[in-house]
């Protein structure tokens, strides 16, 4: 950024604002250098470093630790604001099941907390530990355990946020019923950084299951787990996750049940009865390091991308995924979306993608980027939300961020 | 400064005390629009009849009152695209209906206004199984879209207590809560998908199960609850769930609403997972009683809780022995257990029929609805009965209490102008009670025009500006719903053209 720039923005922050390193994931992603990262330890701050940015045209690139943003380049003059130094628990009650953290708080730092009180965040996207907070909203992941607890855009009790102009707004509140008023907090759940910087969020938390049992099914034949995956996901019982894992050597088939022992010995044997397949029980720790294996292992590729379809069609979506050579699939079966993993060194990876989303679309689902290097063209090969939707959107995103300041990340 | 003002503001802001803002002649409709409407949906769908739109002057809030110029019934998502495009090109504003069960007046006329109902279009467009979801028009009926998916062992989880009654439409505008949705989540959460037409007519699709949620902002999340400020829902895609195996009901007797209170925070704070958890006090015991619906409840009881668990059969006991533990724990006088569905209706009753029986005991009945922190509950029922006493006034409480979700309702005779008075003001009072304890002011039954005025007590101007913001994008005429939700503030110093002129920017 151009040093008069930096100069005027440095009078208007404290200097533990400055001088913050520059996370190696946004080095590659950005192509070139990222010359600022700015920290504010307050939401006044982000309110002063935003409202200066709109006055003198400068981008903002709103990120947490910068572990899974994955910007494009912007051409006008930009900085990158963490929220890192935001990052304390704000309250906390455990009788009410309700917490309010600043953005930058990791899960991992608050799920200590809240375990104390035997409590969590049933939360299990990629990689969940590390993510802040304010990071897990914006990117609205919730991860396989929403068949069992529902969407983390149902948990999102209230935020505070400030608006690409500078504006602070206060949304929701720490009530788990509210509807004072239009639920323009819902967008922020999503929102990837496009319509202001949430700088605190209040979520709804849940009991610990007393027991957290793991299923397991492994076979070569991933039809076969896609047609007991499908009894499962229709069974009478809801399981807390369904994970179906695949790569061109066979597949395993993951189902967690949480409750009561009694009940989770239960609805075992009714999966059971449903599926007519023998599922073998995972002890922990085993269990967990499974979970995580599966939960995690795709964090360090290049190139990823979120399929999503109809539940029902999963065996067809990953069908047409697993034709890419060397590809790693993990799908979450109640919510009919499959992770891909693709290697990138394909020479011929702008024919696949295009490819994968011709035949995506047509069976009826959506194919978008989590990942992508740099040299691939990103905007050709992932579905377009439709023109109404994206008309709205671009109304909503005017009026939280008239100029334009905020660049969105994936 | 900031601008709010919308058409229909210039009017007095409706409030309980001025009741029937019906003062003078509802302006006629001009004869070629009734016409071309009728060409449309077909003659007899299109009511003018002075007589007949008296049906349509309220919704569940009596309190307020106005007929509309007109109430068309379409019955296709391309019938109310025309009626909205036609009314909307003559200048004309619609006010969404479903079955006017609301209880915050969303489905009031305003003095321009032309209700568009739903009634008609009352069809389940589809029912997939294998993908727990279903289709349906906004006029179908909650309760039956349960009937109509029990048979493929599925049921649609919100159940507001007006289920036989209300429509998906307006669960969809209102996002509405019930007892189960404790466990279970309010309407959003079963939203996947809507179609909706928007100012002018046009018709546009938003979201849908199969889509990725996140190719773009949440729009569905953001339509849902906009209280028929945005356009009207046409078709709803929403998930279903499968039924549960088994079902315990426990019913708490409680010295006071207090202790009961406690004893809700001390069960959701063990880890136990509920499926409901509803009060009914003392006051309402009473009414319930000496009603037809009489349950058989201690007439000494000051409050009653009814707790339910459901979910695998096998762990049911022990859920409900524990919750049992904790009532007896806070003082519960006794405590019943349901295992077949008669008991289990009998234990539910006076919760179910609270309403009807209080109508027996007072003329009106104002349904007050706000939120606070589970932890407050004790303290915040203590400061209701000390306002209720303050101003004379009858107050029986029944409610969601595992949300926090409180419903003091405020018994009085609408004739007494004085009791009017101090109806409101109690009101407000409870309002301010409920924020100054972390909560908020309203639940589930929605702002519509009875909590605009209390808007300003949980937001502040910028929050208010970003919402009508967004609603601007919806419908930047304002020609859906206006005077709703948002509070009419006036543009400081501006005179009277400026005002209007801010109107619909
Ligand atoms: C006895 C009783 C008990 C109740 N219990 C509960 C409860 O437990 N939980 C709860 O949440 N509510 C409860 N309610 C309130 C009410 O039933 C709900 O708000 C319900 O969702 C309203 O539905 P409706 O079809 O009657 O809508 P209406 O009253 O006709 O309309 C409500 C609002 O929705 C808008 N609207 C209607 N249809 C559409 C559409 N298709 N598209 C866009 N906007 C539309 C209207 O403009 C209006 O603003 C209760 C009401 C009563 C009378």
């Amino acid at each position: 950024m151009r040093v008069d720039l930096t100069d005027s923005l440095s009078g208007l922050l404290p200097g533990e604002a400055f001088g913050h390193p520059v996370p190696s994931s946004l080095w590659a992603a950005l192509r070139t250098g990222v010359e600022t990262v700015v920290a504010p330890g307050s939401a006044e701050e982000v309110a002063t470093l935003l409202k200066w940015a709109s006055e003198m045209g400068v981008r903002v690139v709103p990120i947490g630790t910068g572990a899974h943003t994955y910007p494009r380049y912007p051409r006008d003059p930009f900085l990158v604001l963490t929220t890192s130094r935001l990052n304390e628990i704000q309250h906390y009650e455990p009788a009410d099941l309700t917490m309010t953290a600043s953005a930058g708080a990791s899960i991992r730092d608050l799920s200590t907390a809240t375990a104390i009180h035997g409590q969590w965040l049933p939360f299990d996207p990629p990689d969940v530990p590390n993510r802040t907070l304010g990071g897990l909203v914006a990117t609205g992941l919730s991860g396989p355990l929403w068949a069992g607890y529902g969407q983390l855009r149902n948990h999102v009790l209230g935020a505070t946020i400030v608006c690409g102009d500078g504006r602070a707004l206060r949304l929701g509140g720490k009530v788990v019923k509210n509807v004072a008023g239009f639920d323009i907090l819902k967008l922020m759940v999503g929102s990837r950084g496009e319509l202001a910087v949430i700088t605190s969020v209040t979520v709804r938390l849940f009991p610990l299951p007393v027991v957290d049992r793991l299923l397991v099914l492994e076979a070569t034949d991933v039809s076969e787990l896609v047609s007991t995956a499908l009894a499962v996901a229709t069974a009478p019982i809801m399981p807390a996750s369904i994970i179906l894992s695949a790569t061109s050597d066979g597949g395993r088939l993951l189902v967690r049940l949480h409750g009561a022992r009694v009940s989770v010995e239960a609805d075992q044997k009714s999966l059971e009865k449903h599926t007519g397949v023998s599922l073998e029980v995972r002890n922990t720790p085993e269990a967990e390091s499974l979970l995580v294996q599966e939960r995690d292992s795709g964090i360090n590729t290049e190139l990823a991308v979120r399929v999503w379809a109809l539940p029902s069609r999963i065996g067809m979506l990953l069908d047409v995924l697993k034709q890419v050579p060397g590809v790693r699939l993990n799908a979450d079966v109640y919510g009919g979306s499959v992770r891909a993993y693709l290697p990138v060194n394909l020479s011929d990876i702008e024919s696949i993608l295009a490819g994968l989303q011709k035949d995506i679309e047509e069976l009826g689902g959506t194919i978008r980027a989590l990942r992508i290097p740099a040299e691939v063209n990103a905007s050709s090969y992932f579905t377009k939300p439709l023109v109404d939707e994206r008309e709205l959107a671009a109304g909503l995103r005017r009026a939280f961020d008239p100029h334009a300041v905020l660049w969105g990340t994936q | 400064m900031y601008r709010l003002l919308e058409k229909g503001d210039e009017e007095p802001v409706a409030s309980l005390l001025t009741g029937k803002v019906s003062s003078g002649m509802t302006r006629r409709l001009p004869s070629t629009v009734v016409s071309d409407l009728a060409e449309i949906v077909g003659h007899e769908h299109v009511i003018t009849d002075p007589d007949c739109l008296l049906v349509y002057e309220s919704d569940g809030l009596t309190a307020y009152r106005r007929p509309p110029r007109a109430v068309v019934l379409p019955s296709s998502t391309e019938e109310i695209s025309a009626v909205v495009g036609l009314l909307h090109s003559n200048g004309i504003e619609v006010i969404p209906r479903g079955a006017g069960t609301g209880l915050s007046g969303g489905a009031l006329a305003t003095p321009e206004g032309v209700i568009v109902g739903t009634a008609r279009m009352n069809r389940i467009l589809k029912i997939d199984v294998e993908n727990r979801i279903a289709i349906a028009q906004p006029g179908v009926i909650n309760a039956r879209l349960t009937e109509a998916t029990n048979p493929y062992g599925l049921y649609y989880a919100p159940d507001p207590s007006s289920q036989s009654a209300c429509t998906l439409g307006g669960n969809v505008a209102e996002n509405s809560g019930g007892p189960h949705c404790l466990k279970y989540g309010v309407t959003a959460r079963y939203v996947t998908g809507l179609t909706v037409v928007l100012a002018g007519g046009r018709i546009v699709e938003l979201g849908g199960v199969g889509r990725d949620p996140y190719t773009t902002l949440d729009l569905v999340g953001l339509f849902v609850g906009s209280e028929g400020c945005f356009g009207i829902a046409t078709e709803i895609e929403l998930r279903l769930l499968p039924i549960t195996e088994g079902v315990r009901t426990l019913l708490g007797i409680f010295e006071s609403v207090e202790s009961a209170g406690r004893a809700v925070t001390k069960i959701i704070a063990s880890g136990l997972m509920p499926a409901a958890v509803e009060i009914v006090d003392g006051p309402t015991i009473e009414a319930v009683e000496a009603s037809v619906f009489a349950a058989g409840y201690p007439l000494e009881a000051g409050a009653a809780l009814v707790i339910e668990f459901d979910g695998t059969d096998a762990g049911l006991d022990l859920d409900a022995d524990r919750a049992e533990q904790c009532c007896l724990e806070e003082g519960a006088i006794e405590v019943q257990r349901a295992t077949d569905p008669e008991h289990r209706t009998k234990l539910w009753r006076a919760r179910k029929k609270a309403f009807g029986a209080m109508g027996r005991i007072a003329p009106d009945l104002l349904v007050q609805d706000a939120t606070v922190p589970r932890t407050k509950l004790p303290e915040v029922l203590a400061g209701i009965d000390d306002i209720g006493n303050r101003y004379g006034l009858k107050i029986a409480n029944v409610f969601h209490a595992g949300d926090g979700n409180l419903h003091p309702n405020i018994l009085f005779d609408r004739q007494n102008q004085n009791e009017l008075e101090l109806v409101e003001r109690a009101s407000k009072e409870i309002m301010q009670l409920c924020v100054d304890a972390g909560g908020t002011i309203t639940g589930e039954h929605g702002v519509g025009v009875d909590k605009r005025q209390y808007m300003t007590l949980v937001h502040g101007p910028a929050e208010l500006e970003a919402m009508a913001a967004a609603k601007r994008v919806f419908d930047p005429d304002s020609l859906f719903n206006p005077g709703k939700v948002l509070p009419a503030v006036e543009v400081k110093g501006a005179t009277d053209t400026a005002k209007i002129l801010a109107i619909g920017e």
